[in-house]
């Protein structure tokens, strides 16, 4: 049985879609089979970041409304074997789906799949509800925004009131330079009034924006990247590995801290 | 500073005035002057009750505290109470206490829900009594209670406490930031700058303002 893991935010732009795509394709990379399911319905983006726009011929509620099989409906990636794209319906509207519909879906392809990736719309109604319908665990992705941590809060006691319980934070967009000159809030501050799990931290980079234009995730696209390294650590501690967090801090560097017992630096 | 010997607290049956445990009790006699030479004449004549705590005064100590409040104030000097005296005014059968009642001043009674998690954005609880948190109230949060609000944890919420109209009611955490605070009729919000003390505080109404003390001043503990 496969895990059905939900990606999911409350507030909107905060790359619920970026992050669904990486560990996607983080995953698939280390040779697990898994299907991304855009839950998106009538907003759909997971193809376009994943550059499969064009293969499109059945979608989420073509499957769920019995027009075609869920098989027929998967794209396979064109650069992964093992990685399957379900995409969402463009031209209808959250109400197409149910989360019974979504469970049963959930529960039919983790008979075949290492790892189902729900990639959630944004909001608490009912496309959110549809996307933890059939979720046996839960990532948030947060920005370090006082509004963007208000609704990972507000996702939470949702998750929480669905039984979903334990979710796991992932700060993405994060500015070391201005965490530091207490322009921006850090890792701390978010996990004091969260109080969850971190998986982990992305940091703000460009990279991600070229990749996600070229539908190619930075993860593979990119691999020096600061952001497609944050991503695969990311990959492994899903898989249960216990992988030590990048610290961004510069002044921390070996060289830094060295010079530091030597009484060399500030 | 140390912390003053004695303490003045309004109830309704008029003025009391607390010894702080420990203090001696040349100090009691020499601040209570003081204060009252400061402050007579806002107590003009109420009728004022001395709490001593748990020390046990001889009778001369007695005398010499009546003569400090008459001579130094018009207060008129109903009862010298002591800790005990207070304990037995809980314990008093309540149907017949009218006098007890008097003497449970600083005591609450009520139905009361406890919750044992963090309240996060979004999530609202209303009850006919007093609410207990064992856990965070985060922001966005709300409790609206009829009685007290006490939070083991930091409130960032939204609280209203005596929703009901109950002006004595009171809200408290071990860090008081709501977003916004009401007591009764009250309305307050949080200062716009954002430093906490680490000591737990208490929220209260006193002249129509809530007002905000470190629970360890308020309670003299």
């Amino acid at each position: 049985m496969g895990e059905v893991i939900v990606v999911t935010s409350g507030k909107g732009g905060v790359g619920k879609t970026t992050t669904a795509a990486n560990l996607g394709v983080g995953l698939a990379l280390l040779g697990k089979k898994v299907a991304l399911i855009d839950a998106d319905i009538g907003l759909r983006n997971l193809d376009v970041v994943m550059g499969l726009e064009n293969r499109i011929v059945y979608d989420l509620v073509d499957v769920v409304e019995g027009r075609c099989r869920s098989k027929q409906a998967l794209i396979r990636d064109k650069r992964y074997d093992n990685l399957f794209l379900l995409p969402a319906a463009q031209t209808r509207d959250k109400s197409a789906v149910t989360p019974e519909q979504m469970k049963a879906l959930c529960t039919e392809l983790s008979e075949e799949f290492d790892f189902i990736l729900v990639d959630c719309p944004a909001g608490i109604e009912q496309g959110f509800r549809n996307a933890i319908a059939g979720a046996t665990r839960a990532l948030i992705v947060t920005t370090p925004e006082v509004s963007a941590v208000r609704d990972a809060d507000r996702i939470i006691g949702l998750l929480e009131a669905a039984e979903l319980n334990s979710p796991q934070l992932i700060i993405n967009r994060l500015r070391p330079d201005m965490v530091k000159r207490g322009d921006m809030m850090d890792i701390d501050d978010i996990l004091e009034i969260l109080a969850i799990g971190l998986i982990g931290v992305i940091p703000d980079d460009e990279r991600i924006i070229i990749s996600t234009n070229r539908g190619e995730p930075v993860i593979a696209l990119d691999k020096d990247s600061a952001s497609g390294q944050a991503y695969r650590n990311i990959v492994r501690r899903v898989m249960g590995e216990s992988v030590p967090f990048i610290d961004f801090d510069e002044n921390k560097s070996v060289f830094n801290r060295l010079k530091k017992m030597m009484g060399l630096g500030g | 500073m140390s912390r003053p010997a004695v303490e003045f607290k309004g109830t309704k049956e008029g003025v009391t005035i607390f010894c702080l445990d420990g203090a001696n009790f040349e100090d009691i006699i020499s601040n209570l002057k003081t204060r009252l030479q400061q402050r007579a004449a806002f107590f003009a004549e109420a009728e004022v009750r001395v709490d001593v705590g748990s020390r046990q005064l001889t009778s001369k100590e007695k005398e010499l505290l009546a003569d400090v409040i008459s001579n130094y104030s018009k207060m008129k000097l109903a009862a010298i109470q002591t800790l005990s005296d207070r304990q037995s005014a809980i314990t008093a059968d309540r149907g017949s206490a009218s006098a007890a009642d008097a003497m449970r001043e600083g005591y609450r009674e009520g139905r009361s829900l406890v919750i044992k998690r963090t309240l996060r954005s979004g999530q609202s609880i209303h009850f006919p009594g007093h609410v207990i948190v064992l856990g965070d109230v985060n922001p966005a949060a709300e409790i609206v209670a009829e009685g007290d609000i006490f939070v083991f944890g930091t409130m960032r919420g939204n609280a209203h406490a005596g929703v009901s109209g109950d002006r004595s009611a009171s809200v408290a955490a071990l860090k008081l930031a709501p977003t916004q605070l009401r007591i009764a009729d009250v309305i307050s919000r949080s200062p716009d700058e954002d430093t906490l003390p680490d000591h737990p505080e208490y929220a209260f109404i006193s002249e129509n303002r809530i007002m905000i003390a470190s629970v360890t001043t308020k309670f003299g503990m």
